[in-house]
């Protein structure tokens, strides 16, 4: 039957038309949830590298200081700061602190990942 | 109460507590982690020798292989109650809960031994 | 009324058993302070005698009109047309999601009136348990409150279930007018079997705070904060438990 809940209604998590500031709160955290577990994994592979020595290493370090790569570590901050600044959000409202006001909370810790965000970038790409 | 067989708990208060405590030691660690890495060493930990030195200091490898403990507990708590969101069949969560724990176990014991390596590297 | 009129295109869902949903458009000349459910009766009564939808009390008590208009949940018995369109707009009007469909603008709501039973809700309450603690009671009755009943605020009308992510892909989790009527019964007598229900894979833990109950509850029941209220009472208890020897919970039970 149509409308019910089945897993295959997942897309619909991410779709945020007639939903309020809440629904965006859950929406980055999933997919930064998601993305950043890719991210770890990819890291550790790539740390691999360590363990064959110098050449190797350094090697791999003059491949991420390219800019595409420098990008793709700055939108991985951005979604570390977002999701762990959401996840102590949730964690304090799940102790009963702040729900009433978490909307605010949300808009203020989000400000908050924009200029962190912004800080690393300048440092990154500016100061090389 | 009557006719209720509640099916077996899948999550609750303790995983759920243990997935939050993690995030909160992942706030620390990474804090620490990101201000070493791109901050206090100069010019971050961008060479083999620079990393090397760094792992010279027990407390960071004891530090560097417990972020990396909290980090898999919480991402595969995580990914699992998005999986649980989805009302998986008992075999697929069954399946799920093997792999997570294999994949993680495996990703702690191969970081714990790249840690040790570095460390054991002869300047 | 206003005595203003308005053109408004109404986009209903139609859905029979074997079809495929379609939405059907009628045009209609309407008083824009009259309700989205004035509208869906009018088109009943002159446009379209097959259309079936839910209607009772037309005051917001009973709770059996809620529909999605333009997406979002609502109480068709108290939106305006004029807070949802404009003259010469469009309105969609859906039925509630995360129900199965049993035609047009009508849902199945037997599961959830079966959870909402289970959870042993009683829809009259003490006064002093009825508000949260954050509202405050009415001031001259509050020397008798502890006498006095009023119904309780949720009237079992499902939008928050329709607005909630989590009810998407989960048709096993209880949902936040459930989860909300546990709280309102353990506060009045706290219980292990209420724990029980909410402590569980599909209670609490399947909430990720996005917040949509509360948006959309047209009845100031905040499901949200009861859900996490409930969620620091049984990890109090359970960080309680570490540091409390077995034999005291049973003297305690």
């Amino acid at each position: 039957m149509p409308n019910q809940p089945e897993a295959k209604n997942w897309p619909r998590w991410f779709d945020p038309r007639s939903r309020s500031l809440g629904t965006f709160g859950f929406i980055l955290n999933r997919i930064t949830a998601l993305a950043l577990t890719l991210y770890l994994i990819l890291h550790l592979i790539a740390l691999g590298q360590l363990a064959q020595g110098p050449a190797a290493y350094d090697g791999f370090i003059a491949l991420v200081k390219n800019p595409l790569f420098k990008l793709g570590e700055l939108l991985v901050i951005a979604a570390g700061v977002i999701h762990g600044l959401n996840g102590i959000r949730i964690a304090l409202n799940s102790f009963g602190i702040g729900v009433r006001r978490q909307r605010s909370m949300f808009v203020i810790l989000m400000a908050l990942a924009v200029l962190c965000i912004a800080f690393f970038g300048w440092k990154m790409f500016m100061e090389g | 109460m009557e006719g209720s067989l509640t099916p077996k708990r899948l999550e609750g208060s303790g995983r759920w507590l243990i997935k939050i405590i993690a995030g909160l030691f992942i706030v620390v660690f990474l804090g620490i982690h990101f201000v070493v890495n791109h901050l206090v060493a100069p010019g971050g930990l961008l060479t083999y020798a620079d990393v090397v030195a760094y792992y010279q200091n027990p407390v960071i490898v004891v530090m560097e292989v417990a972020f990396l403990v909290v980090v898999i507990t919480h991402a595969f708590l995580g990914v699992r109650s998005i999986l649980l969101d989805l009302n998986p069949t008992a075999w697929v969560l069954r399946a799920a809960n093997v792999l997570l724990v294999i994949v993680g176990a495996a990703a702690v014991i191969y970081g714990a031994w790249l840690a040790l390596t570095i460390a054991n590297v002869k300047i | 009324m206003t005595g203003s009129t308005w053109q408004v295109t109404f986009k209903v869902y139609r859905q029979r058993t074997g079809e495929k949903p379609s939405h059907q458009s009628y045009s209609l000349d309407v008083d824009p302070d009259e309700y989205i459910l004035d509208a869906v009766e009018r088109i009943w009564a002159f446009h379209d005698r097959t259309l079936t939808y839910r209607h009772a009390c037309h005051h917001s008590t009973c709770g059996a009109c809620g529909m999605r208009v333009n997406g979002r949940e609502k109480l068709t018995c108290i939106t305006t047309i004029r807070s949802v369109t404009r003259n010469g707009g469009t309105v969609r009007i859906d039925p509630l999601r995360n129900f199965p469909v049993i035609s047009d603008l009508v849902v199945d709501m037997g599961n959830f009136f079966l959870r909402m039973e289970k959870s042993g809700f009683d829809s009259v309450v003490p006064l002093d348990k009825a508000n949260l603690p954050y509202e405050s009671t009415i001031t001259r009755v509050s020397e008798h409150k502890h006498e006095a009943e009023r119904l309780a605020d949720c009237i079992e009308c499902g939008l928050c279930i329709s607005a909630c992510p989590a009810a998407n892909t989960d048709h096993e989790y209880i949902g936040p007018a459930v989860l909300a009527s546990i709280h309102l019964m353990y506060t009045q007598s706290p219980s292990q079997a209420l724990i029980d229900q909410a402590d569980h894979h599909t209670g609490l833990w399947r909430c990720h705070s996005a917040y949509e109950c509360t948006q959309v509850c047209p009845s100031g029941v905040d499901p949200a904060w009861r859900i996490m209220d409930m969620r620091k009472k049984i990890i109090g208890n359970r960080i309680k438990s570490i540091f409390t020897r077995p034999n005291e919970d049973k003297k305690n039970a």
